[in-house]
């Protein structure tokens, strides 16, 4: 259903809002998307919209559940908090990035001799 | 998480989805009022910070849709609705579905039928272990092909010994006569078998019970296994109960002792045909060879051989090898005569030995002609379909202008006609059965044709996928041309018809053709057929048929193996049944004409020559039931006596054959024919009319009769010749009234009697025509349900056209037109349809007519009575249908017509 490039934006997605999540506690859609936002410091043009989608599938994978809860302010907001799952993957997740980012580090440097 | 949940999941939501989807609202309106608020926290407008919101969170559409997508099963939901809808349309036009359906479903269910019988028929499997590697063996003479012969131990032995494509070569025979188990009360008819002892591991088939046969070198020798015997399951079932402690135990058959010492699993058989008559199921004993049959002189046993080829060895390539080693075998016969009889060793496959070459053929054509009707019933549908793409077009473009992809409507409709098909099926698999019930009804009773309804597996798969087929056959065409259709004119004309509809039309009338081309080859077939059944029926037969009661006697032999059954049986049983009230005449004969019940090949020297001919026994009345009459000489009479001079009476085939001067009959009276029994000669004394012996269809073979009380135990041929009877009463009353009391004197006679099968002689002869009868009227009901499609197919398309034209129609009248022409106009077109169809239809008819040739009698596959009959029954239907709408057409009211618009 998706193609290779958007797989690696998901991944990426998916871990931030698990860091987020681990980082910050309990918290709604809206919160997390600010969240992000704030953390890439405007590096990453992100349609706050697409982190729903995101939510679901998190969901969907048992990662992370779903309560409604009032805010800060008074309003009726869907929270969401980590599983015990959710915190295994962020343990998986982070090493196959740290695996990643130091493979592409590498080939990085190796290249640049060229 | 494995895939399954995530499904699992989704599918959960499908229920809740409505309550899912206004939470998602719920949250995104949420998250946009918190976000206008920080907007408005940092000093924008009322306005401004809406708009910002709104614009950091991107399209909320497409989340709300991306989230839909992943919340459900978005293809099992657009089947769902698809489903739905297309279950609508069909409330809101039950005719046209009632007619969709009722067309398919014609197709559906012969197609089904004709299946099932040619699944159960041809490709039954055998209760044995790879049952396509066994072929059976038989030996003939090399001209002439009709007579297969069985073989001798010493022929098989060699066969074993040389051939290199034989895994194994085993043989069995039959045991002589009708056998008799010997229950408590009363003896149950068992067909038995003597078999090697290696048959059974041949056939890789192990008793559930006990063991088998012990198979050791040597095994087939006398003495060895002697006095065993293994049950099949029905019999152990029947006369023992299914008691499991029945190894060991002591049963008689035909008054002799065996020990069984094992019972077969439940469905083996072997040989696999239906047990025929009033057998309980099979028996078989171990073979005992004896001295004489090592040699290959008078006085061997002949058996049928059956082998198990290597695997992957080709049953072409054993033929020839087998050809080779018997050009060697044959000259070892120390007779020539004999030895030319032996001299071809012929290879079947076991598996198509079960069903005759006629059989296979008809039925296969059969399957053909379901499959041809099946056609037309899809092209049909087909043109339904189509009619109403054209007035669904709105409809459709509306879809198209509101985004609906091509992708997607080709999908709705197929959809539609999915669940037109999936109803057909439903109806049609109630027509099959009924059909097949009805078939089995009026099977002739001796044909081997099992017509069992039982729907397996295979079958139950190949519904499923006509069905598929059907709905995508019928349905495919008509969804791309709607789904290709240009959205914009269609919503511009309305309902109206642009130029596209010409097209259309002609597409249609495409359609129309190949049914009614289709239709033409079925009618021709079945005219062929009908012709048969006709010419067949006008065929002298040589004697009479009617008032003729026959029973077919199960003679407990054994009963008499020690008394001269002429004495003590059959001469008072004939007495007595002369006697009932409304008998003119009672007689034996071993097989009545055309009677498929028993027979006996001799092969005996006479002149210096050998002569093969069909032999007889016969009591000396059989000549005024049946009304026989002489070529030259006499009939048996009551003169012929057990101890008078011994006759034979043959047949003008004899004469042909054997006779020193062929033209005359009357040369072979008084030649000497066979020695009756020992030192005593038998001399022809008549020769009998041209009878139609064993088929109608075919010439007779020699036949040589002898009186029945002239065969005593001392005869060479007492035990066949008294074995088979059939007993024929002529009888004044009507033949129903005299079953019953005929039946009490059978059981008197001997208690197994009772269960003889009774019928008429017109019965007999009408059961002859069997498989083509059969044929004939399936194919008349295949052709009928063809007929009626293309008709309606024909009617419907016209009345389309007419309807579309009305306003063009109208016009033409206003500007003066003559009803008459416009008549004419549309007849034009239905003509033009019709003559196309038929000369299509011929072309594939005259091709087709190969299938059908050997199934043929008294016509030729182009025969042009059957060509023209069927071309004009066609026409005639079609015009007739065509005559409807074009009245209509001519009756268009011109200011209606124009007001209309």
């Amino acid at each position: 259903m998706s193609a290779g490039k958007s797989d690696l934006l998901q991944g990426t997605l998916d871990l931030m809002v698990l860091k987020t999540l681990e980082a910050m506690g309990p918290q709604h859609g809206y919160g997390i998307a600010r969240r992000i936002e704030q953390i890439s410091q405007q590096a990453l043009s992100l349609n706050q919209g697409t982190i729903y989608p995101a939510l679901l599938r998190l969901r969907q994978r048992g990662w992370i559940r779903a309560e409604w809860g009032t805010s800060e302010n008074g309003r009726r907001a869907r929270y969401y908090s980590l599983t015990r799952s959710g915190k295994a993957q962020i343990a998986r997740e982070t090493e196959n990035w740290k695996r990643t980012a130091e493979t592409m580090a590498r080939f990085l440097v190796t290249t640049t001799g060229w | 998480m494995s895939l399954f949940r995530i499904l699992l999941r989704r599918v959960a939501a499908l229920f809740g989805v409505r309550e899912r989807e206004s939470d998602l609202d719920e949250e995104l309106r949420n998250h946009l009022e918190m976000a206008a608020e920080e907007n408005r926290r940092s000093g924008m407008s009322e306005e401004q910070a809406r708009r910002a919101a709104v614009r950091s969170f991107g399209g909320v559409t497409q989340v709300r849709e991306n989230f839909r997508m992943r919340e459900g099963v978005p293809w099992l939901e657009n089947l769902s609705r698809d489903l739905a809808y297309a279950l609508r349309q069909m409330k809101r036009s039950p005719g046209f579905a009632a007619t969709v359906i009722g067309t398919l479903a014609l197709g559906i269910g012969a197609a089904t039928a004709m299946f099932t019988v040619v699944d159960h028929m041809l490709l039954r499997s055998l209760p044995y272990r790879d049952a396509n590697r066994l072929v059976l063996l038989n030996e003939r003479a090399a001209n002439d092909a009709r007579f297969l012969n069985n073989e001798t131990w010493p022929d098989i032995r060699e066969w074993q010994e040389r051939s290199r494509g034989f895994q194994e070569i085993s043989f069995w025979s039959d045991m002589m006569g009708r056998n008799y188990l010997e229950g408590q009360s009363s003896a149950l008819e068992v067909g038995g078998f003597e078999v090697s002892a290696r048959l059974f591991p041949l056939l890789g088939v192990q008793p559930m019970l006990g063991r088998g046969f012990a198979a050791i070198s040597a095994d087939d020798m006398a003495g060895r296994n002697a006095g065993n015997i293994i049950l099949s399951y029905p019999v152990w079932q029947v006369a023992f109960a299914g008691e499991k402690g029945i190894i060991g135990h002591v049963v008689h058959i035909n008054d002799k002792a065996y020990t069984v010492i094992g019972v077969m699993p439940r469905g083996f058989s072997f040989p696999a045909d239906q047990p025929r008559g009033a057998t309980v199921g099979q028996v078989w004993t171990a073979v005992q060879l004896g001295a004489a049959d090592q040699k290959r002189g008078n006085g061997a046993k002949y058996v049928q051989a059956i082998g198990r080829l290597k695997p992957g060895v080709r049953l072409e390539a054993v033929q020839a090898e087998m050809n080779a080693i018997q050009k060697t075998i044959a000259s070892e016969y120390p007779d020539p005569e004999t030895a030319r009889y032996h001299s071809v060793v012929e290879l079947r496959s076991l598996s198509n030995s079960l069903v005759d070459a006629d059989m296979r053929k008809a039925l296969l054509a059969l399957l053909a002609a379901s499959g041809v009707l099946w056609l037309i019933a899809c092209v049909n549908a087909t043109n339904l379909l189509l009619a109403r793409g054209t007035a669904r077009q709105r409809e459709i473009a509306v879809r198209g202008a509101l985004g609906a992809s091509r992708w997607r409507i080709v999908q709705q409709m197929m959809m539609e006609s999915l669940v037109l098909s999936v109803g057909a099926s439903a109806l049609g698999i109630g027509l099959a059965i009924g059909g097949i019930r009805l078939a089995e009804s009026v099977r002739p009773t001796h044909l081997n044709l099992d017509l069992s309804a039982h729907m397996n597996f295979t079958i139950l798969a190949i519904l499923c996928g006509l069905t598929l087929l059907s709905g995508f056959v019928s349905s495919a065409w008509p969804a791309l041309m709607a789904a290709r259709s240009p959205i914009e004119p269609a919503l511009r004309q309305g309902g109206l018809q642009a130029g596209k509809g010409r097209q259309h039309h002609r597409v249609r009338g495409v359609l129309v053709v190949v049914e009614i081309a289709m239709s033409l080859t079925l009618l021709v077939t079945c005219g062929l057929l009908l012709r048969t059944i006709y010419t067949l029926r006008r065929v002298p037969l040589g004697y009479r048929t009617d008032h003729i009661v026959v029973a077919n006697l199960n003679v407990p032999s054994f009963r008499y193996s020690d008394k001269d059954v002429w004495q003590s049986l059959y001469s008072p049983l004939l007495d007595r049944v002369q006697h009932l009230h409304g008998v003119q005449a009672a007689g034996l004969m071993s097989q009545v004409p055309l009677g498929q019940t028993f027979h006996i090949m001799l092969t005996l020297r006479m002149n210096g020559g050998t002569i093969a001919a069909t032999l007889k026994a016969v009591s000396p009345d059989i000549q005024h039931i049946f009304g026989f009459k002489m070529l030259a000489g006499r009939f048996f009479n009551h003169e012929d006596t057990p101890t008078s001079q011994a006759f034979a009476v043959v047949n003008p085939a004899f004469v042909q054959e054997y006779a020193p001067n062929k033209h005359d009959p009357s040369s072979v009276i008084g030649l000497k024919v066979w020695n009756l029994r020992k030192n005593v000669p038998m001399y022809i004394v008549g020769v009998e009319d041209p009878i139609r012996q064993a088929s109608i269809a075919e010439p007779s073979q020699p036949e040589m009769e002898m009186c029945l009380c002239q065969i005593t135990p001392q005869s060479g041929a007492y035990q066949p010749m008294t074995v088979a009877m059939d007993l024929a009463v002529r009888t004044a009353r009507p033949t129903k009234e005299i079953v019953p009391e005929l039946r009490s004197l059978l059981r008197q006679a001997s208690p197994e009697m009772e269960n003889a099968t009774i019928t008429t002689m017109d019965q007999i002869v009408e059961d002859s025509y069997g498989s083509q009868r059969l044929a004939a009227h399936l194919l008349e009901t295949f052709g009928g349900a063809a007929l009626l499609l293309c008709v309606a197919g024909l009617y419907g398309l016209l009345a389309y056209v007419v309807t579309q034209r009305t306003r063009e129609l109208g016009v033409r009248i206003a500007l003066g037109a003559q009803r008459g022409n416009l008549v004419w106009m549309v007849m034009r077109q239905a003509g033009g349809m019709l003559a196309v169809g038929v000369v299509v239809g011929t072309a594939l008819a005259l091709a087709s007519g190969r299938l059908v040739r050997g199934f043929l009698y008294g016509v030729t596959a182009h025969d042009g009575w059957a060509l023209a009959g069927a071309a004009m029954l066609l026409l005639a239907s079609g015009l007739a249908a065509a005559y409807v709408p074009a009245r209509r057409a001519a009756g268009v009211d011109p200011m209606q017509a124009l007001r209309a618009e």
